[in-house]
């Protein structure tokens, strides 16, 4: 039986772990803004932590289920409500016939993630369930389907993971970074104030990019580059000065100044980030970026 | 003229799950083509490593994209040093094959220049103090080179413009360009393959469909592919497009 949504949200969506193999002509991976709390979300309930997933801005969707479920809310804190009663985020909860799932207001972060035991039944297109744009509108139904016992996520998600994961994303820390190839063509000053000063986020972030209010950088070169692609977490120097942090359903390939790329593993902390909140930026190195993200994620099973 | 050409590169990780292959390279469309060989070489990766998840050619660098943890199930040494092995033994065996004259057809393009379509053409022609048949002539005799696909699905980039009629890109971009809309930015040419806010001049309309979501289709053009843009009037054009099927979603 279907579930429906009752009321849009700003830019709702389904999202997976992103569409691959097709960025060479032009088709951006789009995919989980968050992936660690979608990953958490879809383990509650059982299903393959990379499964399809109902992602939510606030003002957020609401839901109203026909039949019974097992949902689990994860990542931002929009204060849901089950027929006006307050739920608890990363814990399964049975829903039934009649319910009516709403957000009510933002609390913490800016994606929360509905998790809903079994395959939800959207548009697939090469392999992938993730869209750039904001997929529910109001009246839409979807159904989610049972999915094989093979595929059944039985692994138990111990606090302590949970804890782990929790703090990875909501604790206040340097985004970390690896130096990109126009790395050494920012002048001296511009390189210590991109690693001592804060940014901001402005209100121009979304699924694509996150635009950085902070000192404006400088290049000792003119800023024009030949196209090269660029990767989700990609530090690009625009022409005024600014950075823009690359998300999800950013483009393929960019002709601006690559200043570096964030470390998959703070992906979801910048991600979670509210507008106007401050974060300072710190340099990693590509080992250590592998072995926190093999150890955040060897405490799923895959 | 059969030249054997190779080109230093370097291999570089480009942030923590990818790598970018550089080459050293003049632009041109000799070296865009040799790139573009490596690239279709290194495809054969994608088969044998599962946790290669993208390969993309762009003017001077081929960047490949892996997943981390996909990357550590099998493999002991950290990604750019197995790279760095299995990489140089392909540029080598596609370097010795590879020739100057390799550029094979030209894919004819049909373009309808009415001012309906091209709303930049006047603006354009009198800034650049032509005519717009004299506009038109030059857009349609250089034969272009795809440089890379990106900014949308099947977007193809392509160069080189002649420098008459180069010119800067709208300081504010439109918020809606039509699809098929050929556009021109700088010494590189265009065509909007879905309805898009879009800043480049435009100069026309194809009838063709540049990008088809159906999974044996979806892009027109790929890297590496030359171009030649023909003029066709409106009706020609109406015909063409009732040709296309289903639509653009």
């Amino acid at each position: 039986m279907p579930i429906k949504v009752i009321k849009k949200g700003l830019a709702d969506s389904f999202q997976d772990n992103g569409r691959y193999g097709f960025q060479h002509i032009g088709i951006c991976t789009n995919g989980f803004m968050d992936y660690l709390s979608a990953q958490l979300g879809n383990a509650l309930v059982n299903n393959p932590i990379n499964y399809p997933i109902v992602e939510l801005c606030f003002p957020a969707s609401s839901f109203s289920f026909t039949s019974d479920h097992t949902i689990c809310i994860t990542g931002a804190n929009f204060s849901p409500v089950i027929n006006e009663k307050s739920i608890e985020l990363n814990k399964p909860i049975q829903v039934f016939k009649n319910d009516v799932l709403q957000f009510l207001k933002p609390i913490k972060g800016s994606f929360a993630y509905l998790a809903i035991q079994g395959k939800i039944n959207a548009p697939n297109w090469l392999a992938s369930q993730s869209f750039n744009a904001t997929t529910l509108q109001k009246d839409n139904v979807f159904e989610v389907l049972p999915i094989n016992a093979s595929e059944i996520y039985t692994h138990k998600i111990s606090p302590n993971f949970m804890t782990t994961i929790h703090s990875t994303i909501f604790t206040p820390a340097p985004i970390r970074f690896i130096p990109g190839p126009a790395w050494n063509d920012l002048t001296e000053q511009s390189l210590s104030q991109l690693l001592t000063q804060p940014f901001h986020t402005t209100l121009q972030t979304n699924r694509m990019g996150y635009l950085l209010n902070g000192p404006l950088l400088d290049l000792t070169k003119p800023n024009q580059y030949l196209s090269s692609a660029v990767t989700r977490g990609t530090l690009q120097l625009l022409p005024n000065g600014s950075i823009m942090v690359l998300m999800a359903d950013h483009q393929t390939i960019g002709g601006y100044a690559n200043l570096g790329q964030i470390i998959l593993v703070d992906l979801p902390r910048i991600a979670q980030l509210k507008n106007g909140s401050s974060l300072h930026f710190s340099l990693t190195n590509v080992n250590t970026a592998h072995q926190l993200y093999q150890q955040i994620q060897k405490g799923f099973i895959h | 003229m059969e030249v054997e050409l190779s080109f230093n590169h370097s291999l570089n990780y480009l942030g923590d799950h990818a790598v970018v292959l550089s080459f050293d390279v003049e632009m041109n469309d000799s070296s865009l083509n040799y790139v573009n060989k490596i690239a279709t070489a290194l495809n054969i990766f994608k088969n044998k490593y599962t946790w290669i998840k993208d390969i993309i050619p762009a003017y001077q660098t081929i960047t490949i994209v892996y997943d981390i943890y996909d990357y550590y199930l099998t493999e002991k040494v950290e990604p750019v040093l197995l790279f760095k092995k299995i990489i140089p033994p392909l540029i080598a065996e596609a370097s010795a094959n590879f020739t100057l004259n390799t550029i094979t057809e030209v894919i004819s393009v049909p373009v309808c220049y009415d001012i309906e379509f091209g709303i930049d053409l006047k603006e354009l022609a009198r800034t650049k103090n032509i005519s717009i048949e004299a506009l038109i002539q030059l857009h349609c005799n250089t034969i272009y080179t795809v440089y890379y696909l990106g900014f949308m699905p099947g977007f193809a980039y392509m160069g080189k413009v002649p420098e008459k009629i180069q010119t800067a890109r709208h300081a504010k971009p439109r918020m809606k360009v039509y699809a098929g809309s050929i556009g021109i930015a700088g010494l590189q040419t265009g065509i909007y393959p879905t309805d898009s806010p879009g800043g480049w001049q435009i100069i026309g309309r194809t009838p063709l469909k540049i990008f088809d979501p159906h999974p044996s289709k979806l892009a027109l053009f790929k890297t590496g592919d030359r171009i030649q843009f023909y003029s066709i009037n409106i009706e020609e054009f109406n015909i063409e497009l009732a040709k296309q099927t289903t639509p653009i979603n």
